[in-house]
């Protein structure tokens, strides 16, 4: 089996004030730990840009134009209190998208079985006409349309572990049943929403997790909600909302995972892979702002992409 | 997002404690707080929680102590805090 790779350094080129968490060092940190001998072996490809029309399978036109509209000649723009851009977010955010669509036809095209894509600016956050909390476009919603749009993918499982709800691909698959979100995530925490009662149309797990959970309260809502829900959904493609934030180490969060816990969720999510979706699973990073946390949590989810799942 | 109180948590009345803690459970549960601060809310929320059960537990003591007296001797005199009088 293959495990794929899309990287870029054109994700440096989103910018965003100093001192800001979302940062270029964020990939310049995940490029360089994929670069080491262990990761050899890894397929690598470049993202490619997108049309408008790729945007809009998530997102409203008008948002579009006034993301492109907003992005400023030089310096930096600020859209929400956390969202900024820079004179090429647009073309960085839009790769970010078009990483996805280049891991989704490797995986059905036989030329990998699972993927990775190093991007930034996240996306988790973004809504159809909104953009919040770092993210821009709805990387992940529009990885999984494109799969059913181009690759004949009838369902679609979008798993967010990520310790921020990602209220935004919530808010766009809301009503729609061929796609199953499922989280974990902390609550109380930014951006509020993530309850278990949201539910949607039956299409929506969410498992919060309290402040100072670590592994075992992790492992046991993956074991109890969102491998079962995953499981029963029988998905063509997993799509991974890989946010490496609730790490210990990180400053935003107030979880306490390590990185082998990351490993354990990645290698249970292949196993339902390889039940329902041929192996088929496209992994994209959202938030993770401790260097050494992300570096490491990187590690050793790619590490686990990379081997042989037990049921394979 | 309100401006942080100039008091530390740790001189604060319960009252003053309790009202701040409910505003930030407020602005949390409704998403009013930026993703880059929310993680300083919720601890400066932590701490106004762990201080106001600090002078629940301290105000729990001394309650405990009248109830005793009433049922054991009832003096009345005993000062509350006669335990803690420095001498």
């Amino acid at each position: 089996m293959t495990t794929l790779l899309v990287a870029d350094a054109l994700f440096l080129e989103h910018l965003t004030p100093t001192g800001h968490p979302e940062r270029p060092d964020r990939i310049r940190t995940v490029n360089r730990v994929l670069s080491q001998p262990d990761f050899a072996a890894l397929a690598r490809a470049r993202p490619r840009g997108v049309d408008d029309a790729v945007l809009e399978t998530a997102h409203d036109p008008a948002y579009v134009a006034a993301i492109r509209a907003a992005v400023p000649e030089d310096g930096i723009a600020q859209l929400d209190a956390d969202t900024w851009l820079s004179p090429r977010s647009f073309d960085v955010a839009g790769h970010a998208v078009g990483a996805g669509l280049v891991a989704v036809d490797a995986v059905f095209g036989g030329e990998a079985t699972n993927a990775f894509c190093a991007v930034r600016p996240p996306g988790h956050h973004a809504e159809a006409d909104r953009a919040m909390g770092f993210c821009l476009f709805a990387n992940a919603v529009i990885a999984a349309r494109y799969a059913q749009a181009a690759e004949g993918a009838e369902r679609v499982a979008i798993v967010d572990w990520d310790v921020h709800h990602g209220n935004g691909t919530q808010a766009i698959v809301w009503n729609d049943p061929t796609i199953l979100y499922a989280s974990t995530h902390q609550m109380p925490l930014y951006p509020g929403t993530g309850a278990a009662g949201e539910t949607g149309v039956g299409n929506i797990v969410n498992a919060p997790l309290d402040p100072g959970d670590g592994g075992v309260e992790f492992m046991d809502a993956f074991e109890r909600r969102i491998l079962p829900a995953v499981d029963a959904f029988r998905p063509d493609l997993i799509v991974i909302s890989a946010g490496f934030d609730a790490h210990w180490r990180d400053p935003l969060g107030g979880l306490n995972l390590n990185e082998e816990d990351f490993a354990w969720a990645t290698r249970r999510l292949m196993e339902i892979a390889d039940r329902h979706a041929g192996g088929r699973v496209v992994s994209l990073l959202e938030g993770g702002y401790d260097l050494r946390g992300l570096g490491d949590s990187v590690a050793a989810h790619v590490a686990a992409l990379m081997s042989a799942s037990p049921t394979a | 997002m309100a401006d942080r109180p100039s008091v530390p948590v740790t001189e604060m009345t319960f009252e003053q404690a309790l009202k701040e803690l409910e505003s930030i459970v407020q602005e949390l549960e409704a998403g009013k707080v930026d993703l880059e601060k929310s993680i300083e809310r919720y601890e400066r929320g932590e701490a106004l929680k762990s201080h106001c059960e600090r002078l629940l537990k301290e105000a729990e003591g001394r309650v405990e102590r009248i109830r005793l007296n009433a049922g054991g001797k009832p003096t009345g005199t005993e000062p509350l805090d006669g335990d803690d009088a420095p001498f």
